[in-house]
């Protein structure tokens, strides 16, 4: 019995680490989730210590399902992640194939490529909401403004200009509102994990079985049936692994929601959470108990897909 | 055959052309970042001095002086050393046993371990800073710091070596076992060397992973253990006031990482895929 004993020793202090890590603050969360617990309250100076004797059983989640934020926040978290998913997978590749073949520099756009990914993700956030997506002094605000004195100019035109009088004004997007903000967050996450998924793929291209493709040509098949037919599933493993291993960094999207769209209503679910945790705990620890659940449907989803296929 | 010819010709022009198109696009708001950051204030917000002004190294300068950065960065160096140093001497054993001698439940194991990984962050915040800070007395702490990097980049660092480890020879391993080396032995002389590639990967993306983290850095630390994640959030200006500052400690917070980066490229390839990509 004794060679059982080392393999579990050996495993003993990741394992340990990682339950005490799961089990200590998710017990307490469900705790917290089940009282009245507040940090500030000049009414109620009872609440604001965590005891049983302010059981309030399942009131925190009646609260939270009956709070229109929640309903917004978890269908932002959804279409958030999913539009990332979409966007990075498609253009992923797309890239992958476009590099898949030798060329001058190669190894220069390799390298161009995959830097975004390397940026820390409140940089991320603070570059393209002030440097690039700022209506008036980021780099949109002064294209939209070039555009703009553009058409003025050519107005003054003999004939061309009775065509561009009819050119409406731009108006550059505020991408701090409500309703637009969720886009920059999309935006600026396809950046920076497209070339994620451009590496994955161009490692799994590079694999493909070229005799097969070109018995293909030879049979006359069409570049987009060979593409369809041949390409598509030999990516569907690399596709699994991209949609993974992004959709667990993404449904925990904080610092790019912060700065982006600080309490104008595009909300998630961490950062839900996050403003109710200013005061009212265990609405938070409700919602994030909402919160794990969400995640482990996603999580059971996921690596049934995949589980299987990665251990053989 | 002429046709044919004539188009490939094209085709050898357009996609190279249309690939460093690509390229330039992405790397575009680093590029444009860093070229931000030369500029003063004043000028960074004048569309007159978009692309010409007088470079200047005042933001760094300021930065230096005002933002206290080189304490951050040392922060965030230790930090991520630490915990990714820590995080290999827990995988590495860990992995080795699940690739070498698994049992019926490695794969349960494994599955559980990648599952902590999707625990969302935010639902677990406040009973840490709780404990943290009134029980334990470790908030805002290297020490916290560390163990918490520690904690959220094990499962991949064991999923990652695990499929590294996978792919080296059982018999290695047994003939080492016959020869009556200890486990620590072949741990020490067989496997690390064999899966040294795999293992600098998984090191270099754990140290990335560590170095970017936003939300837990941000939210343990006040002062004393802050790392760059915390200088950027508590420095974002509103409103595009200081474009010239903020893109000079943006430079300098992500430098390092970019460099580090291009050098490591092809591990990093590797390591990204999880090894589940061939």
């Amino acid at each position: 019995m004794a060679n059982r004993m080392i393999p579990r020793l050996l495993q003993a202090p990741a394992v340990a680490l990682l339950l005490v890590w799961m089990i200590v603050p998710l017990s307490m969360t469900i705790f917290f989730s089940l009282i009245r617990y507040v940090l500030n309250s000049s009414n109620r100076p009872e609440w604001t210590t965590p005891s049983l004797s302010n059981w309030r059983g399942l009131g925190n989640f009646q609260y939270v399902l009956e709070n229109d934020d929640f309903w917004v926040a978890i269908a932002n978290s959804l279409m958030i992640v999913c539009s990332i998913l979409v966007l990075t997978v498609i253009l992923g590749l797309a890239i992958a194939m476009l590099i898949n073949r030798s060329f001058a520099g190669r190894g220069i756009v390799r390298v161009l490529l995959i830097s975004p990914f390397f940026v820390m993700p409140a940089v991320n956030a603070v570059l393209w909401i002030n440097m690039i997506l700022d209506p008036v002094l980021g780099l949109q605000g002064i294209a939209v403004g070039a555009m703009n004195s553009m058409v003025d100019g050519l107005r003054d035109f003999p004939i061309l200009g009775h065509f561009f009088a009819l050119w409406p004004q731009l108006e550059p997007i505020s991408f701090r509102a409500a309703q637009t903000s969720a886009y920059a967050v999309i935006m600026m996450v396809t950046w920076q994990w497209t070339p994620f998924a451009v590496l994955i793929f161009m490692t799994s291209l590079q694999s493909e079985d070229e005799s097969q493709k070109e018995a293909a040509i030879l049979d006359g098949a069409s570049a987009w049936s060979r593409f369809i037919n041949l390409t598509v599933p030999h990516l569907a493993r690399p596709i699994a692994i991209v949609v993974m291993i992004q959709s667990i960094f993404h449904l925990s999207l904080y610092a790019e929601i912060e700065i982006v769209s600080r309490g104008n209503g595009n909300t998630n679910l961490p950062y839900l959470i996050g403003e109710f945790a200013s005061n009212n705990i265990g609405a938070a620890s409700a919602t994030g108990i909402f919160a794990v659940i969400l995640a482990n449907i996603v999580a059971i989803f996921l690596l049934r897909m995949i589980g299987k296929s990665l251990m053989d | 055959m002429a046709a044919v010819t004539d188009r490939s010709k094209l085709g050898h022009l357009i996609w190279p052309a249309l690939a460093w198109a690509v390229a330039i696009v992405f790397f575009f708001p680093i590029f444009w970042m860093v070229f931000t950051s030369f500029k003063t204030d004043a000028d960074a917000v004048k569309p007159e001095h978009l692309l010409f002004f007088t470079p200047t190294l005042e933001n760094y300068v300021n930065m230096a002086q005002n933002y206290d950065y080189w304490r951050f960065a040392t922060n965030s160096a230790i930090t991520s050393v630490f915990a990714t140093m820590i995080s290999l001497i827990v995988g590495i054993p860990a992995a080795y046993a699940m690739a070498f001698d698994p049992s019926a439940k490695t794969k349960d194991i494994l599955v559980w371990m990648l599952s902590t990984k999707m625990l969302p962050a935010a639902a677990v915040l406040y009973p840490m800073t709780f404990l943290t800070k009134n029980f334990l007395g470790i908030y805002d702490t290297h020490f916290l710091v560390i163990l918490v990097l520690c904690l959220i980049n094990l499962p991949i660092v064991i999923w990652m070596l695990f499929t590294y480890f996978k792919e080296i020879p059982k018999e290695i391993i047994e003939a080492g076992k016959m020869d009556g080396v200890t486990t620590w032995g072949e741990i020490k002389d067989i496997l690390i060397p064999l899966a040294w590639g795999g293992i600098a990967s998984t090191a270099l993306l754990t140290f990335i992973f560590c170095w970017n983290e936003a939300y837990w850095t941000v939210r343990l630390t006040t002062i004393d253990a802050a790392t760059l994640s915390k200088l950027i959030e508590g420095n974002r200006a509103p409103e595009g006031l200081f474009f010239g500052r903020l893109s000079a400690v943006s430079t300098a917070a992500v430098a390092p990482i970019i460099v580090l980066g291009w050098f490591c490229q092809k591990q990093l390839v590797q390591g990204l895929t999880f090894g589940a990509v061939k």
